[in-house]
Order: C-alpha cells, then structure tokens, then sequence
C-alpha cells in the first residue's frame, strides 16, 4: 500500500475523528475486555449492550446526549445483575438472559415510536465509527480515561477477585462491592463502544482483542498492553478496509479482530500455551 | 515417620486462652445437614489435623471459621486475634478450586498474599518485596519467582500456595487438602514448613486423609463427621471405636 494510499482518507476530518475514537475505545475495551475474559463475563457483556439500548433511545426521545441516558441505564442494569443474582434462585446466565434480553425489546418498541431520529437509531444497532463527533471523542476521553484511572488504582485486588475469590473475601475485601465496580466499568464501555460498533457487535471488540492477548501473554498488564495494541491496530486497519471497499466501518473492524484472533489462534507454538497445562 | 525437627510435646500448646473456640456449631446447606453440634478449641502452638470421610464436614468447618458460610452456635476469637480476628487466618484451598491457566507469574500470586499490608490504591513497598522473596525461599519456590502459574506441576502449586500463606503473615493457618497432587518428598516438607510455623507460635488446622502423617506430625487430631466425633492428642483420639465411629458410618445422623 503506496503512502498517498494511506494519507488519502485522512484529508477527511470525519475518517480522523473515526481513528481517534475507534483507538480510544480499542484501549478502553481491552483493559476492561481482560477482565470480561478472565471472570468470563462475555454473556453480561452482551446482556449489558442489550439492557442499555432503551436507555439510548430514551435519550433520542428527550433529545438529551446518549452517553447520559446509555450510562444511567448501565448503571442501573449493573446494579440489577449483582441483585438478581444475590436474590432469584435462578443461575445467573438465565436471569441475566430473561431480564436484560426483555429490555431490549422495550428498545425496541421505543425505537418504532420515534421517526426522526430512526436513522441516527439506526447506527446503534450496527455502530458507524466515521460519525463519531468531536463531541462524542471528549466524552469518550473523559469517560474513558476516568473507568481507565479506576481500573488500575483497584488493579491488584481486581485481578485477586477474577483469581480466587475466596481468598478475596477471607481477607476482607470488599468482594462484593468489587464486583459492582467491574460490572459498572463493563457497562460504561459498552456504551462507549456502542458509537462505534453498535450493540450487536459491541460483545467483540469488548473482548476479542483480549482474548488474542490471552493466548500471548502470561500476565494481567502485558494482557491488557497487547490487547490495547492489537486493538488499536484493527481498529485502523478495519477503518482503512471499510474506505476503500466501502463496507460497513464497524462490522470490518470486528472482522479484522476476529481475523487477528484467529491467525494467533493457529500460528502460535502451542507448547508454549499458557491456557493449558 | 519420625519427627525430624522436634516432638510435639516439646513445644506444649498454651490452652489457657484458645485463639478460637467453636461451640455448638451448626452448618446447612438447604435439607442437608453438613455439620452439627461442632464444638472444640484451638490454641497457639497447636498443628490440628481434621480426619474425616469424603463429605463428612471437614472443610465446612473450616469455612464456617472463616466466615464464608452461615453457621449458627458460637465461634469465638481470643482478642490477642485484635478487632478483625477473621483476617489474622490465612487459608490454603483446595488447589484443585483454582484456575492454573490464570495469567500471572509466582510471584503475582504470592505478592496477592501483601494486599492487606499494602493498602488500597498503593504500590508494593519494600518490605512487601521482601516479605514475598522471603516466603518464596521458606517454601523452596525461589527459583520459580518468574515462572507463570501455568507452567507449574502439582507439588510446585502447593507450595506456591504455601508461599502466599506465609507472606500474609498470619497467626492462625488453616488448610484444605494440602497433600493432593503432592509427592511424598514434597509432602514431608510441607510438614516440616508446617512444623516449624508452630514453633514460632502459630496455630494451624490442616484438613487431611493422611491418618500416618497426621500421627506423626500433629499435635492434635479432631475426628469429624458431620461432628466433632472425638479431639485431643494422636495417642488418645486414634482408638478402634473413635475410627471405626468416624470412617464405618459415612452416613452417621448426629
């Protein structure tokens, strides 16, 4: 690819703002992504883009910023997982399944109300990375860089907690509160990746990138330092592939994710393996 | 086995103020009674083996002391233990209860053993480093420091746990099972570690099946299934009734 290949797009603002946001977002994603891979909490990923979709098109309705109506909507689904599970006699996947899922249908019985907004609505579903505001990349570099900052303060009993939960609580840490914190950081990213990826492809870019670091590192920041590195990278090169064939901008960023996953998949020296033993 | 370091009757235990007393304890889990009527005490300078059957309370008792499941009866703490006796215990699980894939090296997971001296939102100071190189030495992990938990064979994870037991630096040690997966060689320096942490003064409630090993090494054994079916020293507590009590009648209804 001749360099005029690669400066060509970059004369539109639009294709810029795309790059910021898509890294940003990429970082966020595989720092709060390790530990969604290492408590194996891909389902209430998903769950967590579904729950705060009609809180979203709420927004829309009341023409506030989405960001205000898709966190307070995590904040809330979170707080209700660490609930249901602590009171239904239901194993956790089932409740989180009927719940959250059920909010997404009032999503979208919210969405075939409004008319104006449908097809800013639209991207939601499937997430558009080149109409990524200057506005929408402030609030993605606050937001973020806050969930980011508390991420690592509460490293060490975070990563004890994901490890052996037991001896978290027989020391005494909070376990509990731990575990709405991360929940509540999940959520915050799903709806910053939401923009870009929309909420059916956000469960991937929150874990895929992670889950290639996984399988190349055999600790918790070199997992999260690759992750952001390899996430930032198909973020860009998704980003270039969908300009020039003109291919949904979200959707190629997560198909060259899950190339990226698939290749280290097969390429690596399985000897080495660190997941197995 | 003889005791190469000393007999336990050099060190006597001091009951005059057991560190825990449990009494009367009770443990459910639904329609299923694990444990009843429990009682018994532990004292500083004490190894305690509990020897039981599969299924017959063991380490129900032992999470019953640490708080992690709900009991009803008394389980009191001495107040040398301070105002948060609970954390003056450090547990060794099960190994089989943990993920070996996890992505940290040895040293990760002993240095977990310093997050209660380091402190929220703090880095580890020095003496956190060389509590942790420490342990790693006491438990003959050193030169496995940097090694990632993956890359570990049974009795190396047993003692890399018995490493982040002794960087906690606790009073009161309980374990679950510290033999399994373990080799003979490995075993009798875990009870040699073991050993010389009574010495300095420590308690220690150690689950086994190992009835020989717990014989040789323990100060007291305390018979269990689904109560406490006898306690005291080796000599007084293995009599052919208190076995035959504790292992023939795996299904006994207190």
């Amino acid at each position: 690819m001749s360099l005029e290949l690669i400066l060509e797009p970059l004369r539109y603002e639009f294709f810029v703002r795309g790059l910021i946001g898509l890294s940003l977002i990429a970082v966020l994603c595989a720092c709060v992504g390790t530990f969604v891979v290492l408590k194996g909490l891909s389902y209430i990923g998903d769950a967590m883009a579904h729950a705060v979709f009609p809180g979203i098109v709420a927004s829309f309705i009341f023409k506030i910023n989405y960001f205000v109506g898709g966190v307070a909507a995590a904040i809330i689904t979170a707080l209700s997982i660490g609930f249901v599970a602590r009171r239904s006699g239901l194993k956790q996947d089932s409740a989180v399944g009927t719940v959250f899922v059920g909010m997404f249908a009032l999503g979208v019985v919210l969405l075939s109300q409004t008319r104006t907004y449908s097809v800013d609505l639209a991207h939601l579903l499937v997430g558009e990375p080149l109409g990524i505001s200057a506005g929408d990349i402030q609030t993605t570099l606050v937001l973020g860089s806050l969930a980011l900052i508390a991420l690592f303060a509460l490293q060490k009993e975070l990563v004890l907690v994901s490890f052996d939960e037991t001896e978290a609580r027989v020391i005494g840490l909070p376990v509990n509160a731990l575990n709405t914190f991360t929940l509540i950081l999940i959520a915050l990213t799903v709806v910053l990746a939401i923009q870009v990826v929309g909420t059916i492809l956000v469960v991937s870019f929150l874990v895929t990138s992670s889950s290639t670091a996984r399988l190349l590192t055999t600790r918790v920041s070199a997992m999260m330092l690759w992750g952001s590195g390899i996430g930032v990278l198909c973020g860009v090169l998704g980003l270039y592939l969908s300009y020039f064939f003109g291919t949904p901008a979200g959707a190629m960023v997560v198909i060259v994710n899950t190339m990226v996953f698939v290749a280290v998949l097969l390429l690596r020296r399985t000897r080495s393996d660190p997941a197995r033993v | 086995m003889p005791n190469p370091i000393l007999p336990p009757d050099r060190f006597p235990a001091d009951h005059s103020s057991p560190l825990v007393s449990v009494s009367d304890v009770r443990v459910t889990f639904g329609e299923t009674v694990a444990l009843t009527g429990a009682s018994f005490h532990l004292c500083k300078g004490e190894f305690v083996a509990v020897i039981g059957p599969n299924g017959a309370g063991k380490s129900t008792l032992l999470r019953a002391m640490l708080g992690l499941v709900p009991f009803t009866g008394q389980i009191g703490f001495s107040s040398q233990l301070g105002a948060k006796p609970l954390q003056r215990i450090s547990y060794v699980p099960q190994q089989q209860s943990l993920d070996w894939s996890f992505p940290v090296t040895v040293w990760d997971v002993v240095m977990m053993g310093r997050i209660r001296h380091i402190g929220w939102l703090r880095r580890a100071a020095p003496t956190d480093t060389a509590a942790v190189s420490d342990a790693l030495e006491r438990a003959g992990v050193s030169d496995l420091r940097r090694r990632p938990i993956a890359a570990l064979s049974g009795g190396q994870r047993q003692r890399v746990l018995l490493a982040r037991m002794l960087a906690r630096d606790c009073d009161l040690i309980f374990l679950d099972e510290p033999f399994t997966g373990v080799d003979a060689k490995t075993q009798d320096s875990i009870l040699q570690l073991l050993e010389r942490e009574r010495i300095s003064g420590k308690a220690i409630l150690m689950v086994t099946h190992d009835l020989e090993s717990a014989r040789a090494w323990c100060s007291h054994i305390l018979l269990v299934n689904r109560t406490v079916i006898a306690a005291g020293s080796p000599a007084l507590v293995y009599t052919p009734a208190n076995i035959e009590k504790t292992f023939s009648s795996a299904r006994l209804e207190p």
